[in-house]
């Protein structure tokens, strides 16, 4: 099949998940042989075009205005026009777009080519705000319910999400499909050398290392971590915290880190590489994911194979990803009582840790593979051809 | 000291607009007085902003033509993107 793929983030533009799961998928969809073109927006140093297993093309966004939702209109048409110039080369069978972001170009070249339009939701705007409450939020969260409706099928990542979206926009059962996302868990098979890592980042060897990675940003629930830091630091006097990622609140969030009056043991990193990623969880005794709303939590599933010990709050997907006291453990929403709770019986227990690690590992192997997730999609692509 | 109805600091939302004009890479990078134009800011404001920003590594300084430019650097397009990602 030829498909369309659109999508606003999509590496080296890479701020969270989405950017992730569209290159992972897109690669995979590739191997299993279809064509597949990926329609994205410019960043500084990437290629206007480029190929590696997939078409990869960058739009520049040539207008500008300083209100976010119309600058995403404007990015939208000439994405659409890019579509349009592409489909006199490519006869595409299937246009599927990722998020409300690029749902104005998805709908628009359904509509000019005349084929079936599918969506992945990452997550909804009511999941990021918790309650909608200005006109911004009211737009995309109008725009993601046109997205549904118009797609012939649509594609989530758990079940949790199914609930809510069903729930929301009143979606037909039929037409949702729950595809986990995946990892190419072969990234985490190198070899870090964790003594150089942690020195990069001022840990001695007998320190306890606890690792963040993702968008500083409120859903994320960073806070609670902040907040749980003095009761794992009574307990492991010698632990470090490092937080990696950027997002609004970071200036919040480092305000907090000092008011706990333990600063000294709390360092933001800001935005990492993807190599640095991976050395980073594999040099740390516990990552924790202590959102308050997460559709998926790809960065989970990047710490089980990593074989770093995870703690994730008993939200959405996180919850359907671990399995507490095997794969990894789940503390209660927006409670730093229970992430401390969690993590100091990590950093106290080596063999609990590491059965964690070794279960999650293998579920991780069996689960969540691109090949897999990939021929699911590809399976959702044919009913949507089919009518 | 929760997030729970902390709001966006002055700065980002102000990172987010000299985003979203294009302001994103040194070609196309503006004058003070063409920001204070597209942010209907005055000018001092406008430095005020910038400054806070090229400290944080969010904008870059440069200078081309006889005068001060500037435009929303890697990091800063990561920043604004994880608003809305």
């Amino acid at each position: 099949m030829k498909v369309c793929m659109l999508t606003w983030e999509y590496p080296p533009r890479i701020v969270g998940g989405l950017a992730r799961h569209c290159y992972g998928l897109a690669r995979a969809l590739a191997k299993l042989g279809h064509e597949v073109h990926v329609v994205t927006l410019e960043f500084p140093g990437a290629p206007e075009y480029e190929v590696d297993g997939v078409r990869v093309h960058r739009v520049k966004i040539e207008l500008g205005h300083p209100n976010f939702i119309t600058w995403t209109l404007i990015f939208n048409h000439f994405m659409e026009k890019r579509v349009a110039a592409l489909s006199r080369q490519a006869n595409f069978d299937v246009v599927h777009t990722h998020d409300w972001l690029t749902t104005p170009a998805g709908i628009a070249s359904k509509n000019f080519l005349n084929k079936p339009f599918v969506c992945t939701v990452h997550s909804t705007e009511t999941g990021r705000v918790q309650v909608l409450r200005n006109p911004d939020s009211f737009t995309i969260d109008g725009l993601e319910w046109w997205m549904m409706f118009e797609a012939k099928q649509v594609m989530l990542c758990s079940d949790s999400m199914k609930a809510e979206i069903t729930d929301h926009f009143h979606l037909p059962p039929e037409k949702v499909n729950v595809i986990p996302n995946a990892i190419d868990a072969s990234e985490y098979d190198r070899d870090v050398d964790k003594g150089a890592v942690r020195r990069r980042y001022g840990i001695r060897p007998n320190d306890k290392l606890v690792v963040y990675i993702g968008r500083l940003v409120p859903q994320k629930g960073v806070e609670h971590l902040m907040s749980a830091v003095p009761r794992i630091v009574r307990q492991h006097g010698g632990v470090k915290f490092l937080i990696a990622g950027d997002g609004w609140s970071r200036s919040h969030l480092e305000d907090m880190a000092r008011s706990t009056g333990q600063g000294d043991k709390i360092r933001f990193l800001g935005f990492i590489s993807d190599s640095e990623r991976v050395e980073l969880l594999k040099s740390g005794d516990a990552l924790v994911i202590p959102s308050i709303y997460e559709p998926f939590g790809i960065v989970a599933l990047e710490g089980m194979a990593a074989g770093v010990p995870v703690v994730v709050s008993n939200v959405g997907g996180l919850s359907e990803i671990i399995e507490h006291d095997k794969t990894g453990m789940l503390a209660f929403k927006e409670n730093p009582e229970s992430v401390a709770w969690c993590v100091n019986k990590i950093l106290s227990d080596d063999g609990y840790s590491r059965w964690l690690t070794q279960n999650a590992k293998k579920r991780v192997e069996e689960v969540y593979s691109w090949e897999s997730v990939a021929r699911k999609v590809s399976k959702v692509y044919e009913r949507a051809c089919r009518g | 000291m929760g997030l729970r109805g902390y709001s966006m600091p002055e700065e980002i939302y102000f990172l987010c607009l000299l985003h979203n004009v294009g302001a994103t890479s040194n070609e196309r990078s503006l004058t003070l007085d063409e920001i204070a134009r597209w942010t209907v800011m005055d000018a001092q404001s406008v430095k005020a902003q910038l400054e806070k920003l090229v400290n944080t590594d969010y904008v870059q300084r440069s200078f081309r033509e006889g005068s001060e430019r500037f435009h929303v650097t890697i990091n800063g397009i990561r920043k604004v993107l994880s608003m809305y990602s």
